[in-house]
């Protein structure tokens, strides 16, 4: 039977140029592809998400021991295949000469510090950033910037640890792992662990924190972890990278959220253009097959055909899919490299399983059903063409593939608030497009007849063809409607990260002013034209029990997240600090006299703490109790102080404190910290625009994976539009030409058609921004926390851009109607 | 070879069903030709295509080559029309993908038959469209078209060979060699003829002529 095959194999092959198999296969491999690339892509971020975590340790994971570690441990992670690096840390006197010494926090690194981010240094103070991969050689130290004020010293000046005397290199401007290796609070100074026996510091009972950091594959870490843990003893633990939130974590978060939106869109999208060609294909074929079986072929014969051309299509489309998503994410990598801290590691199979499963759903549950009943056609209508073309589907078909585009979303996403929230917007168009049309297509019959006005013949067609010019609108609206969602959300992200990094926000934080000292440093920012913001008081503190219940401390607790001591940076505020925002309880009034205390939500629940709780508190020596009158939230994305405790006035008044403060400094301004740090030298200035910089790069990279994204189902919209237009083609063609051959003028027939499909693009538009808006809606208050605001434009772009391309693609995809002669057109058709 | 007692085709229509085909009985031994004429819309076509086993009769039974047609179902009969049966239809239902020679080498495919090229390039030369061959249906003349749809017909060689009005688009002489084609094909391979026609020559050139008036068939 292989000839057999070959005949009606060519019937379909030929069939290509029909284009119903072009639209099918480009929808079929742009799903695929999209689901691929975007899950492969996701999935390696997710690693890399992890590795940036990771820079908070500047390991995958640190080993800290109070006692030097056994050498053991060193050599078995070796042997398990991890880069390690030993490190320690203790406060000490540095000094410079007999009036110049102060309290600095050491940190002694080896060669390969750090294994995750980046040192950042210059050989000046406030000088520009060196490249890495350096640390300070033995002999030599790295000094925090503001000490070069305090011990009045410069770059080759020797500085005393203990009973070593060091070179100073350099200067040190950004650790990793400056927030979790915290060795008393003064400034760092950074040096060789190879010099520590010359410093002699190391004696029994000195403070010295061991750190054993190692880096290398997860299973490693695994094994290691798991060969460690029953090792360790006291005050030696093992920190992990697991529960750090990264700072751009938030934004790849979104990124990530809105490439699964995107990812599934696609889905929909091409389950829509696969349905639609797939329908014509099968009503073209209803007369082939016809003709097939007057001349013999049984149904099952007819059956295996169609079926086993959708199963090579399958194969086609999932395999060259499978290749264009991996090229789609590499060029997502290519576009988002740089940012990612470490090349991030295959994605695996799984993408690739997804996107065969997506091919077999689309197949299955949109190609098939229009062609399964092919089989059943009767040859009957050889002889008269009007014998009933059983409908294509049922309504069993389109509600079985709901089902299936819906689960097919979820399972992709991850996530039911995006399926749900694309879902309800599609469910609305529906209902709303199918009542118009109702309305308006098949209301009223009162424009009757062929003869006169365009729009007259225009509004007779869509009447006549009621039905499918209803069909026609709802897929044009849902196709409108994605491109619109994906587009709106696209724009909001990216002007919502772009506000959270305002170009005239504060770029530098300035700690431990002492309150005498606040004059001079009004002074200085007026001398140098520095505008002036708000200064936070602030002082340390610890809770130490809630409700009369003492809380643990840290080290006596054994569960992640169990309530403990936990100490914090207190502040006094008579009004909410502006970017907080009230979850719990209210506000104390300006004259109120009771003492209460504002907590921040994470932190409420580490404590264990809600409104109303009493909680006593210890700020150096002193002890008090205050209530707890509010939980707040706190944005700490925002480039602001923040601050976990917040109390009236009265309450912290009292105590002795430190202030704090933020402003801005143009980058070539930056030598002005020399000065600050020479007028002020007991104050500590973290350099937020390193960060900000950073994270203004992530955002224009994120950006513009999005706009890659965004295009990429544009696209899919754009083929779901071909699709539905061609999908009326065949009548539209044959009734125009008929047209023409009774003598319809070629204007007529050619602004006929101009108004059928303006008027339905335009329907569909508008129906489209009212899905979209309701979708858009729900995913940005609940999928990406962010504020809606309604999008105007989109309130005549939708219904403008529908009529416009609509109109065009209509026109375009019918232009044969009046460039060729009818006659030539009715022998086709 | 073709049995038909107490045929009746009844067919539903918005204004109450519609009686085609009343009581028909019918009866064409092996190798007989046989013309049914008649006025446009007395059932002729609804006959053939239920003595062709395509369509199933409201009341009436049919043997055909001694089978009972309403005995089998729709793929029994689609394999009796694939061994024994050719058709030409009065409105030729050529398939648009594929060319001339292809459609007539489909059945013969269908069918299982080994090297059916050289076989519809020797019934489309005798049909006159030897330089036709590669020609898509969309570009040939009507008459043409319906020389591909009886070279079809004829190439499987069947048992019973139905044609509706297979000259009624040709020229007399085209017509003429149509004709001949059909009763050399009957006197070489006994194939049973039932034709469809307007055609006084064609109808005087069978064996066996009725008259279809209105749903009722009788003998002349
Ligand atoms: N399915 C149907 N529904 C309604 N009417 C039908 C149906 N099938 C046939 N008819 C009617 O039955 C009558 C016989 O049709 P048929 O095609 O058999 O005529 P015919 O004798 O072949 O005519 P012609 O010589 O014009 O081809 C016609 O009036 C036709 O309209
Ligand atoms: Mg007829």
């Amino acid at each position: 039977m292989s000839s057999s095959l070959s005949l009606t194999g060519k019937l379909l092959v030929r069939e290509w140029r029909s284009g119903e198999l072009g639209i099918l296969l480009l929808a079929l491999v742009l799903a695929v592809s999209v689901v691929v690339g975007v899950s492969s892509f996701v999935s390696r971020l997710q690693a890399a998400l992890l590795s940036e975590s990771a820079r908070f340790l500047a390991a995958d994971m640190v080993l800290v021991s109070r006692t030097p570690m056994p050498e053991v441990w060193s050599a078995k992670a070796e042997e398990m295949g991890l880069r390690i690096t030993l490190g320690m840390g203790f406060p000490s006197m540095a000094v410079a000469d007999a009036d110049h010494m102060a309290l600095v926090s050491i940190k002694a690194v080896s060669d390969g510090y750090p294994l995750r981010g980046e040192l950042q240094w210059s050989s000046e103070p406030y000088g520009t950033i060196l490249p890495g991969g350096v640390i300070p050689r033995a002999g030599e130290a790295w000094l925090a910037p503001r000490l070069f004020a305090l011990l009045g010293i410069e770059l080759g000046d020797p500085v005393f640890v203990g009973e070593a005397e060091l070179t100073v290199s350099g200067a040190i401007r950004a650790e990793p792992d400056a927030t979790t290796a915290v060795f008393g609070f003064g400034p760092r100074l950074l040096m060789n662990t190879d010099d520590i026996p010359l410093t002699g510091v190391i004696q029994p009972g000195s403070r010295i924190e061991y750190r054993l950091l190692l880096g290398g594959s997860a299973e490693a870490i695994e094994a290691f972890s798991e060969w460690v843990t029953p090792e360790l003893g006291q005050g030696q633990r093992l920190d992990s990278v697991a529960g750090s939130q990264p700072r751009i974590g938030d934004t790849l978060d979104r990124a990530k959220g809105f490439l699964l939106l995107a990812g599934s869109l696609a889905v929909v999208l091409a389950a829509a253009a696969i349905t639609l060609a797939s329908r014509r294909f099968g009503e073209r074929h209803t007369q082939y097959v016809a003709i097939l079986k007057s001349l013999g072929a049984e149904s099952g014969y007819i059956a295996g055909l169609y079926g086993s051309s959708l199963v090579y299509m399958g194969l086609f489309g999932a395999a060259v899919g499978c290749c264009l998503g991996w090229v789609l994410q590499e060029a997502f990598i290519q576009v988002l490299g740089d940012l990612l801290p470490v090349q991030p590691g295959a994605a695996g199979w799984q993408p690739a399983f997804i996107g065969v499963v997506t091919a077999m759903v689309c197949l299955v549950f949109f190609a098939w059903p229009p062609l399964r009943r092919l089989g059943a056609a009767s040859p009957l209508r050889v002889l008269r063409a009007d014998i009933g073309v059983a409908e294509a589907q049922r309504p069993l078909d389109f509600v079985l593939g709901g089902l299936a585009i819906i689960g097919l979303m979820w399972w992709y996403s991850g996530s039911a608030l995006i399926t749900a929230a694309v879902a309800v917007g599609l469910m609305i168009v529906i209902a709303l497009g199918f009542s118009v049309a109702r309305l308006l297509l098949s209301g009223s019959k009162t424009v009757g007849g062929f003869a006169g006005s365009v729009w007259r013949v225009a509004l007779a067609g869509l009447q006549r063809r009621g039905r499918a010019s209803a069909l026609q609108m709802v897929i044009f609206a849902m196709a409108i409607m994605l491109m619109l969602l994906l587009s709106v959300v696209r724009s909001s992200l990216i002007s919502q990260w772009q506000a959270q990094l305002p170009p005239d926000a504060p770029n530098h934080f300035l700690l431990n002013l002492a309150p005498e000292e606040r004059q001079s440093l009004q002074d200085f920012f007026a001398l140098n034209h520095i505008p002036s913001e708000v200064m936070y008081p602030m002082t340390r503190g610890r809770v130490f029990s809630v409700n009369d219940e003492p809380l643990p401390q840290w080290e006596q607790v054994e569960a992640e997240d169990a309530p403990r001591q936990r100490e914090a940076n207190f502040t006094w505020s008579d009004e909410l600090p502006p970017g907080n925002a009230l979850l719990d309880g209210r506000w104390w009034s300006a004259d109120d006299e009771s003492s209460w205390v504002s907590v921040e939500e994470d932190f409420a629940k580490a404590i264990g703490a809600s409104v109303g709780d009493r909680l006593a508190l210890r700020i150096g020596a002193d002890s008090f109790e205050v209530v707890v009158g509010s939980i707040r939230q706190v944005d700490w994305q925002s480039m602001r102080p923040n601050f976990f405790m917040v109390f009236p006035r009265h309450v912290l008044e009292r105590y002795p404190g430190m202030y704090m403060t933020s402003f801005r400094l143009p980058q070539g301004q930056k030598p002005l910290l020399n000065e600050l740090v020479k007028v002020l030298p007991t104050v500590t200035i973290i350099e937020l625009d390193i960060v900000i910089r950073e994270m203004r790069s992530v955002v224009d990279q994120v950006a513009r994976a999005l706009e890659l994204v965004l295009l990429v189902i544009l696209l899919a919209g754009g083929l779901v539009l071909i699709s539905g237009v061609r999908s009326s083609l065949d009548t539209r063609l044959r009734e125009s030409a008929l047209m023409r051959a009774l003598g319809a003028r070629r204007g007529l027939v050619l602004g006929a058609l101009w108004v059928e499909f303006l008027v339905l693009g335009g329907l569909a538009g508008a129906l489209a921004s009212v899905g979209a808006e309701v979708a858009a809606w729900a995913l940005q208050t609940q999928v990406f926390e962010m504020s809606w605001t309604p999008t105007p434009v989109m309130w005549w772009l939708g219904p403008v851009a529908g009529a416009m391309i609509v109109g065009a693609l209509g026109v375009w995809s019918s232009r044969r109607v009046v460039s060729v002669p009818p006659v030539v057109l009715l022998r086709e058709v | 070879m073709i049995k038909v007692s107490q045929l009746l085709k009844t067919v539903p229509t918005a204004d109450g069903d519609l009686d085609i085909l009343g009581g028909i009985e019918l009866e064409i031994e092996a190798g007989m030709s046989a013309a049914i004429v008649g006025a446009s819309g007395s059932g002729k076509s609804t006959l053939l295509g239920l003595l062709a086993g395509m369509d199933t009769a409201t009341a009436g039974q049919i043997w055909l080559d001694g089978e009972c047609l309403s005995d089998l179902d729709e793929d029994q009969r689609a394999r009796l029309r694939a061994e024994k049966i050719g058709f030409v239809f009065q409105s030729f239902q050529l398939l648009p993908a594929l060319t001339a020679k292809e459609n007539v080498m489909l059945p013969l495919e269908l069918a299982g038959i080994a090297g059916p090229g050289p076989i519809a390039e020797r019934f489309l030369t005798e049909v006159g469209l030897e330089s036709r061959l590669e020609h898509y249906p969309t570009t040939l003349s009507g008459g043409e078209q319906q020389r591909v749809a009886i070279a079809r017909a004829f190439a499987r060689e069947p048992r019973v060979l139905f044609a509706d009005e297979p000259t009624g688009n040709l020229d007399t002489r085209t017509g003429e060699r149509v004709i001949n084609l059909l009763f050399e094909l009957n006197a070489r391979t006994s194939t049973t003829l039932v034709l469809v026609t307007h055609d006084e020559r064609l109808a005087q050139r069978c064996d066996r002529r009725f008259a279809m008036t209105a749903g009722a068939l009788c003998a002349l």
